[in-house]
């Protein structure tokens, strides 16, 4: 009688180590809750790697908190318990290193690729008689406390960010303009419309339906070329202030990602990204793809890191001593 | 907007809509009725359904989970104290006292009807106001709720016992220091975190609410030893005579309170149902059927202010609160994006998540009064089997929404100290209401001052905010009154003697 539950054990493990073969699973760790953009990214990537059966299964899991620190902590120190993890993450993460907020940077990571992107725009009320930056930007030479400026996020992070990045290049000091922090894009949308600010750093994505039932103008947006849903809307760069900006989301590995891993991410991102299926969703969502893989993410994201540096400073939110 | 109307019975009366009406209400009542588990866990845990949907199955369902959770939430308030939930705080002041007098069914009962009016007054109103209500939201900026919410603060100078003033303004003002931990978001600096990770998002509600409520009153239920319960009428789902006509008129003024703050962004079910319970004891009449009155104006309000939240989420497609926050992300992942144009885009799923309120309301209470005596028979429990039982949940219940056990031991520490302030005879529902409020507090004055250049002045210069300034004085005014004549009088007895 011995023999069977070895026979059985055998058995068990050929079977075991020929699905690991076959299958691949992903282990997404989300550095925010359930419903928020960074948990959707997480969740369509997923859906569309399953569809298009690039690997057998993906599970999430959500760990907010912290800033995002936690889930940073969390995805280094378990990243071996789990067969191929990914962390999704997004631009605030270089903002909190900047701050000091954790001790981690994206160079604690492996960086896979950028998947979307969302743009900045600076908005009015579309009855405002203010219709271009210049009008607004002149007005604020003249004197920087002439009206407030609302923005959905705390202050130093990307809506006071993107305002203070607008403002430097027309020799405003950012610190003088009164910025209104509210909590979330939406609370701030209402206070532009209900005149309690006069101009809104936002997010493209939580602005869009305000901007296509006519409610508010864009003045400019931060991407480098006109976008599709927005045609009458000038960038920055057209209005001759050289300002590009993008909050990505993007993928991560763990620290120490063997190359043939990464290139395998890679492979099926490039399937992902070529897929209707993907297209679709970026149609449905509203997304802008943003292409930065591999090399190109990490020397993006350096870039980004230097520009983001360079304003904070001025506003003061980087730590001397900080990383 | 008949045609509209007609739309909205259309889709909600498809049978798989029906369907899945009841299957988010059920879903949302459960999970609302465990200790520390409310809508926002509920509406998390059903994202993975909602995806297969189609939208306006999805919406109709995830909002049955919404007003479902807020429906059960009751439930644990009442019977162990332990609010898992913003909005059901005021509901457990006069209802857990109920239950340990040992009618639990007549206070769940009471708490399930109230629930289906305010429920059912919200659906209406909000299928006949909710294109026009979404001005309200707009006119109301930084001053208004600065004061609004100073008014709430206020009130707990009302809701005080005699000679309980002072302590209560104190146990407030710890909840309003608790509510500063985390990220200052006007300075972007953290604030009271002693560098760690974890308290930089702040302090949860469901840990400071179940640290001070349900483990504190599980703690002193320890110490006190002695009696078990009266059970002469723990089991059963009936009224007191004569509760149906007291509340009658608490409900309707309530609904109609919590369906218009509901409808303020951020403002939302904590702010109504306070408010609710404060204006029903100004009509107290000091007899058996206060405690009734008591738990029905926040129950009324709270599920009428949660229907209310979905005029700005779905006419301006702004999130009023962290649940219908999760709920926009569930429709910007079908793609459909709530806003000025919601109404003109998507018809069907507009008026169908509407119509489908009343559906789910009437299947909410079909569902909850049934259970009732079976829920209450929780409190049987002998007293070494229940503590244990309420500590457990409300440790998990915690530890689930963070998956961090720096939270499980921060939530022991406070229900020590939360234990220690009410032996010292310090009331703890001001620190819990002062800690749910000081955030937003905080917020709205700071942004009022910034905007009138470090003064005060602005709220005196806009009409609705000069009414909100009267209103506080007003509530003021009582207990100093109150205060001084009693001074009086026993100066007047010191003299005779």
């Amino acid at each position: 009688m011995p023999k069977r539950p070895r026979a059985l054990v055998a058995s068990f493990m050929i079977v075991a180590a020929w699905a690991a073969a076959a299958s691949e699973r992903l282990h997404i760790v989300i550095p925010a809750g359930p419903g928020g953009g960074l948990d959707g990214t997480a969740r369509e990537v997923g859906r569309v790697f399953v569809e298009l059966d690039l690997v057998e299964r993906v599970s999430f899991e959500n760990v907010s908190g912290g800033g995002g620190g936690r889930a940073m902590a969390y995805f280094l120190d378990n990243a071996d318990r789990f067969q191929t993890p990914l962390l999704v993450n997004s631009t605030p993460l270089l903002v909190r290193s900047l701050q000091g907020l954790f001790p981690y940077s994206f160079r604690d990571l492996t960086p896979v690729a950028g998947l979307v992107a969302d743009y900045g725009v600076l908005v009015v009320r579309a009855d405002d008689p203010r219709t271009t930056w210049q009008t607004v930007a002149a007005e604020l030479v003249r004197d920087p406390r002439a009206f407030a400026v609302g923005g959905g996020s705390a202050r130093g992070s990307l809506d006071h960010i993107v305002l203070a990045m607008a403002l430097r290049l027309v020799d405003v000091d950012p610190r003088a303009v009164r910025y209104l922090p509210y909590d979330g894009g939406g609370k701030a949308m209402i206070a532009l419309l209900g005149g309690e600010v006069d101009l809104l750093s936002s997010g493209l994505g939580e602005t869009m339906a305000f901007i296509e039932a006519g409610q508010v103008r864009v003045l400019a947006v931060t991407a480098p070329e006109r976008i599709r849903a927005i045609e009458n809307a000038s960038t920055f760069v057209e209005l001759g202030y050289p300002l590009v900006f993008a909050n990505w989301r993007g993928l991560f590995g763990p620290p120490e990602m063997p190359a043939e891993v990464l290139a395998g991410h890679l492979e099926r991102l490039r399937r992902m990204k070529a897929s209707a299926s993907w297209q679709a969703t970026l149609e449905r969502r509203g997304w802008t793809s943003l292409t930065a893989e591999g090399p190109s993410f990490v020397t993006y994201l350096d870039a980004q890191e230097r520009q983001l540096r360079e304003v904070m400073m001025d506003i003061g939110f980087v730590r001397i001593d900080g990383r | 907007m008949w045609e509209g109307i007609a739309t909205g019975f259309g889709t909600a009366f498809q049978p798989v809509n029906l369907a899945w009406v009841i299957a988010g209400c059920l879903a949302g009542t459960f999970i609302g009725m465990m200790p520390g588990l409310g809508p926002i866990t509920a509406i998390a845990l059903m994202i993975p359904v909602s995806y297969s949907l189609d939208p306006a199955a999805g919406m109709i369902m995830m909002a049955g989970v919404y007003y479902g959770a807020v429906f059960g939430g009751s439930t644990s308030s009442i019977l162990i104290n332990a609010p898992g939930v913003a909005s059901t705080v005021a509901t457990s002041f006069d209802g857990y006292p109920m239950a340990r007098r040992g009618q639990a069914g007549r206070a769940l009962a009471l708490a399930a009807y109230a629930s289906f009016a305010g429920g059912t007054v919200g659906a209406v109103a909000l299928l006949l106001f909710a294109p026009a209500l979404a001005l309200l939201a707009t006119e109301f900026q930084s001053p208004e709720y600065t004061l609004t919410l100073v008014f709430a603060l206020s009130s707990i100078a009302a809701f005080a016992e005699r000679g309980q003033v002072l302590r209560s303004l104190a146990a407030a003002v710890v909840g309003l220091m608790l509510g500063t931990v985390g990220t200052d978001q006007s300075a972007g600096v953290q604030r009271f975190t002693f560098g760690r990770l974890d308290l930089a998002d702040g302090l949860s509600f469901v840990l400071v609410a179940m640290a001070t409520f349900a483990l504190a009153e599980a703690f002193r239920m320890v110490l006190a030893g002695g009696t078990e319960l009266p059970r002469s009428e723990l089991a059963h789902a009936r009224l007191h005579p004569g509760d149906g006509k007291a509340v009658t008129s608490t409900v309707a003024r309530s609904s109609g309170l919590g369906f218009l703050v509901g409808v303020l962004p951020g403002a939302g079910a904590t702010l109504a149902s306070f408010f609710a319970y404060e204006i029903q004891k100004r009509f107290r009449r000091n007899d058996e059927t206060d405690g009734a009155r008591g738990i029905a104006a926040p129950e009324a309000a709270n599920n009428a202010a949660c229907t209310g939240s979905f005029v700005p989420l779905l006419t301006l497609g702004i999130p009023g609160s962290g649940t219908t926050a999760v709920l926009l992300g569930v429709m910007l992942s079908y793609g459909v994006q709530p806003g000025p144009r919601l109404l003109e885009v998507e018809p069907a799923m507009f008026w169908g998540v509407i119509v489908s309120m009343y559906i789910g309301n009437v299947v909410l209470l079909a569902l909850n009064l049934p259970l009732i005596p079976y829920l209450s028979r929780i409190l049987y429990l002998r007293r070494r089997v229940l503590v244990p039982c309420v500590i457990a949940f409300s440790l998990l219940g915690v530890y689930l929404t963070s998956l961090n056990s720096f939270d499980v031991y921060l939530m022991l520490a406070f229900a020590l100290a939360g234990l220690a302030l009410r032996l010292a005879g310090f009331p703890l529902a001001p620190l819990l209401l002062g800690f749910i409020l000081s955030g937003m507090l905080e917020e709205n004055l700071r942004r009022t001052m910034v905007l009138a250049d470090g003064s005060l002045g602005l709220i005196f210069e806009r009409p609705v905010s000069v009414v909100l300034v009267l209103f506080c004085v007003a509530i003021w005014a009582a207990p100093l009154m109150r205060v001084v004549r009693q001074r009086q009088n026993r100066r007047r007895g010191d003299y005779a003697a």
